[in-house]
């Protein structure tokens, strides 16, 4: 303020002596001296200390629901944390990634201030950190306990540096709430999109901003794997604040950077309208709806809802290999959701596909997915299997090692030998006579009597078949069925796999009704995907796993669907006549 | 009474007015948060609000000499019970249920509208004027019914009879019956008598009152009780065993049931349904500890045959876990959440 109030009098003084051309350069000029901040940044004032009582309330906070992955000292080394990616922040460098401000600088953090816009770490832990295991604590902590836990972490867990030591600590703040989003126009988005360019955005989140850039390697501040955002995602974005879609998020994330990581701040070599430009662009990527509206939310779990029917679409002929077919972008798609196998050793702790996206169409005789799903790495195998990929329940070890040190899951990270990408997907033999709802009673396949069958299409071009007999049993290899499979397309590209796998109706006459799955037109079929990623060590049952959807091969709209409703309305029309015959005839005082 | 009916019917238009935002987006439903686990209490004193609003709205404008004639009054309060259970209540309902609440609300204002002869007769006046026709607006109306009905009620069952790709509905049974006993690790478990060997005070001894003490507290926020801290080096018997229960939770739990217990883990957003909530209080809070022991080992798979449909991934944790580890695991979760188990007698 009184640096303000300082310039606007010098720009008097000037004003008076040479004119008001020389005075408003003279302002400018005089204020870029004075402080030369990035653009849209303000010098503040750092917080005052929170109160003790604060403090040691927060302590009973903290024990209660965060020393768990974060550990008794605020290391980042709680009991859950070797088994998490992103990894659990260690909170004693003062090191924290979505801010307020400038680079290097700490967090907003104000104990008597839950300002949204004005708190950095309150909006964190009320909004949690999407695509992390820290959830939103809204709802559970009331705000003043939020206050009081972050209260404990900014002075007792930060031990490096010191919230409120003026020698040390600035505190230059993005003024967010004054800059007005900039329309995203067309002619926005396209500076954008050469400004990514240009600013070597895409050297590390990729060409089409999928995360897939040339940043396999990326390590954070403590040398743990790390990877660039995937723009397509952005539920998944850390500084989301349950808004994805927002473009002031990206634009904030933009301008101060995260702490700890390589993504810098480009507060300095962009103009604010730069920066617009670009947060623009990045959020046009987004995924959206055929519309192009931003997909609906689930606020229950932050990803986007989910619709668990798969339609499939009838086509007369042969169904097309491109996806860019009217045909294939003439259906919708569907966003299936992907978690971790962690129920059977091999378990997948570390899941790094967390969806796919699924358009089905189908003929007289077979049925065609088309499989979406974005990888960072192309993968195809250089190592040797460490287990059958057949195999459920090998005996591995899992745990001993503490976070980080050798052979924990931490120091492991981008360092596994490398096996093939795949995609399969598994649908019940039988699943007419299962009993309502038709589901095997375990995802791979009740019993003998009840198996499922799986077609599995591998980076290194194989596709093959399994049959999958029960929880604890290891997959069956069919070795005459793969005749019957066909890849359609295959192929990667800036971090995403589309691949198209063709497979028989099927039906009883021909194929052997006890191993296939049969596709009937106008039922639900039972389908459940697995993913793998081979630059994770994905291979066998260490997998990415899909609930059970349901294929739904839409039938042709049989003729009584247009016959049966005009007989309704007819039969409306005489009831309507009756009622007012009836009316008129008690009127009269005749009655019937 | 005046003033009382004025401050109703402000309360009424307020409501609305959000209400009517939701219904348009341009109110955020979540507005006015549900709070997790009173979410039947608070929407039954929303509705009481709202109730007590029309009230006084209705009071106001009879004050104002602009009363509102009984039909729409009716018809608008049914109207608005579908909307509020369309819009407002959250997670959705599906159709099925909202239709059947809303036929209960028919008939309920029906109760309400016929509940004297004058009501009654005030209530199906205007139907019988449109039906006689006797001026020149009601003529109008009866035409436009007269043509619109047929085509309407075509239209429905034209939408009802096109195949439709809705997902099938489940039902699902919460609280399958547990066998009497389970067999874990070769050692047989009576339900009825078991004991977590590890709710015991710090001379060793099973002590479900002293345990009981130190859960966490069941106000906002379920924090641990003061001086009851698991991660005390000094801890003694059951707090040190909750402390190591929720290590193993967070190493192998907490993926789909979540860091807070309510069921929404980092994988929980790719399960149908979404894992089990432990802070409701209509989960563990309802069962024995041996319930839970039973259910943990044996999984999904080992749900019995009325346990149908077994949408549950959950893996017989034997496979992974130790008995003392699930028992320990077991003690966490009852501490964490603030729920006492329930006992056989």
């Amino acid at each position: 303020m009184k640096n303000q109030w300082n310039v606007k009098r010098a720009g008097l003084i000037l004003a008076g002596v040479f004119g008001l051309v020389l005075c408003s350069a003279g302002i400018a000029a005089w204020t870029y001296a004075a402080d030369a901040l990035p653009e849209g940044f303000k010098k503040g004032d750092l917080a005052p200390e929170p109160p003790a009582d604060m403090i040691e309330a927060g302590k009973r906070v903290y024990f209660t629901k965060c020393v768990w992955c974060h550990g008794v000292d605020g290391a980042g080394d709680g009991p859950g944390a070797d088994r998490l990616w992103p990894r659990p922040r260690n909170f004693n460098q003062g090191t924290f990634k979505i801010r307020h401000t400038a680079s290097g600088e700490l967090p907003l953090f104000d104990a008597k201030k839950p300002t949204p816009g004005q708190n950095d770490l309150f909006e964190t832990v009320t909004h949690g950190l999407p695509g992390s295991a820290m959830p939103s604590w809204e709802g559970i902590l009331t705000e003043e306990q939020r206050l009081q836990v972050l209260s404990f972490v900014t002075t007792q867990l930060v031990k490096d540096r010191k919230f409120t030591d003026k020698q040390s600590e600035t505190q230059t703040i993005l003024q967010l709430a004054d800059l007005k989003p900039k329309a995203a126009s067309d002619e926005s988005k396209k500076r954008g999109s050469e400004l990514i360019v240009e600013k070597k955005c895409i050297e590390c989140h990729g060409m089409e901003g999928r995360g897939d850039g040339n940043a396999f390697n990326l390590k954070d501040d403590w040398g743990f794997a790390i990877q660039p955002a995937n723009w397509h995602k952005c539920w998944n974005f850390r500084g989301s604040r349950q808004d994805p879609y927002s473009v002031k998020n990206i634009f904030r994330t933009f301008s101060t950077g995260v702490n700890g990581t390589p993504m810098p701040s480009f507060a300095d070599s962009t103009s604010v309208d730069e920066r617009w430009d670009i947060a623009n662009f990045v959020n046009s990527l987004c995924e959206r709806d055929a519309e192009g509206n931003p997909l609906p939310i689930d606020p229950l779990t932050d990803k986007p809802k989910i619709n668990f029917v798969l339609p499939g679409k009838a086509v007369e002929g042969e169904i097309s290999n491109d996806p860019e077919n009217e045909m294939w972008k003439s259906t919708p798609r569907r966003y299936v959701a992907m978690g971790g196998q962690i129920t059977h050793k091999p378990r997948n702790f570390v899941n790094r596909l967390d969806d796919i996206w699924v358009k089905v169409l189908y003929n007289d005789k077979s049925v065609v997915y088309l499989l979406e799903w974005d990888d960072r790495t192309k993968s195809v195998a250089e190592g040797k299997l460490p287990w059958k990929p057949t195999q459920v329940n090998v005996d591995v070890k899992e745990q001993d090692p503490k976070t980080g040190e050798e052979g924990s899951i931490a120091a492991n990270q981008n360092k596994y030998a490398v096996y093939n990408d795949a995609i399969a997907m598994e649908t019940p033999v039988k699943w007419q006579e299962l009993p309502a709802p038709i589901k095997p009673r375990y995802l791979f396949g009740t019993n003998d009597q009840f198996p499922v069958d799986i077609v599995k299409w591998e980076a290194d071009g194989s596709i093959r078949a399994f049959k999958g007999t029960g929880w604890d049993k290891d997959f069956e290899e069919r070795d005459t069925y793969e005749e019957n499979l066909k890849v359609l397309k295959s192929e990667w590209k800036n971090g995403r796999w589309y691949v198209m796998i063709q497979r028989p109706l099927g039906n009883k006459k021909e194929q052997d009704y006890d191993e296939d799955t049969f596709f009937e037109g106008g039922k639900y079929v039972p389908t459940v995907f697995f993913a793998w990623d081979g630059h994770n060590g994905d291979a066998g049952r260490k997998m990415a796993v899909s609930a059970f959807y349901y294929t739904f091969l839409e039938p042709p709209i049989p003729r009584e669907t247009y016959i049966y409703p005009l007989f309704i309305a007819g039969g409306v029309v005489i009831l309507e006549a009756w009622v007012l015959t009836r009316r008129a005839n008690k009127k009269k005082g005749k009655t019937l | 009474m005046k003033g009382l009916m004025t401050v109703g019917a402000a309360v009424g238009a307020i409501g609305l007015l959000l209400l009517v935002g939701m219904i348009f987006d341009i109110v955020p439903s979540n507005t006015v948060r549900l709070v997790e686990g009173y979410m039947p209490m608070q929407m039954l004193f929303e509705l009481a609000c709202f109730v007590a609003g029309f009230t006084g709205l209705s009071y106001t404008l009879n004050a104002m000499g602009k009363g509102i004639p009984r039909f729409v009054q009716g018809v608008a309060f049914w109207a608005f019970i579908l909307l509020y259970l369309k819009f407002r209540v959250y997670p959705p309902i599906p159709f099925s249920v909202r239709a059947m609440y809303g036929t209960v609300s028919l008939v309920a204002v029906f109760m309400w509208m016929s509940a004297n002869e004058e009501d009654w007769k005030k209530f199906k006046q205007p139907i019988m004027n449109v039906l006689d026709a006797q001026s020149g607006r009601t003529r109008l109306l009866r035409t436009a019914y007269l043509i619109l009905l047929p085509i309407l009620i075509g239209g429905f069952s034209y939408n009802a009879m096109k195949p439709k790709s809705e997902e099938p509905i489940e039902l699902r049974t919460v609280h399958p019956a547990p066998p009497a006993s389970t067999k874990v690790h070769g050692k047989t478990y009576v339900l009825q008598t078991s004991q977590n060997p590890y709710r015991v005070n710090p001379e060793g001894k099973y002590d479900q009152e002293y345990s009981n003490k130190l859960i966490v507290e069941q106000s906002m926020g379920r924090l641990m009780a003061p001086n009851a801290n698991p991660w005390d080096d000094k801890n003694q018997g059951y707090l040190k065993y909750v402390r190591e229960g929720g290590e193993i939770f967070f190493q192998n739990c907490h993926f789909c049931h979540g860091d807070n217990l309510n069921g929404r883990g980092l994988h929980a957003f790719a399960f149908n349904p979404i894992p089990a909530n432990f802070t409701d209080p209509g989960t563990i809070a309802q069962l024995q500890e041996t319930f839970i022991f039973w259910r943990v080992s044996k999984g999904g798979i080992g749900l019995p045959n009325e346990g149908f449909p077994w949408a549950s991934v959950m893996p017989p944790w034997e496979q992974h876990l130790t008995v003392d580890e699930i028992w320990k695991v077991i003690l966490f979760e009852y501490w964490h959440t603030g729920y006492y188990p329930r006992t056989w007698d």
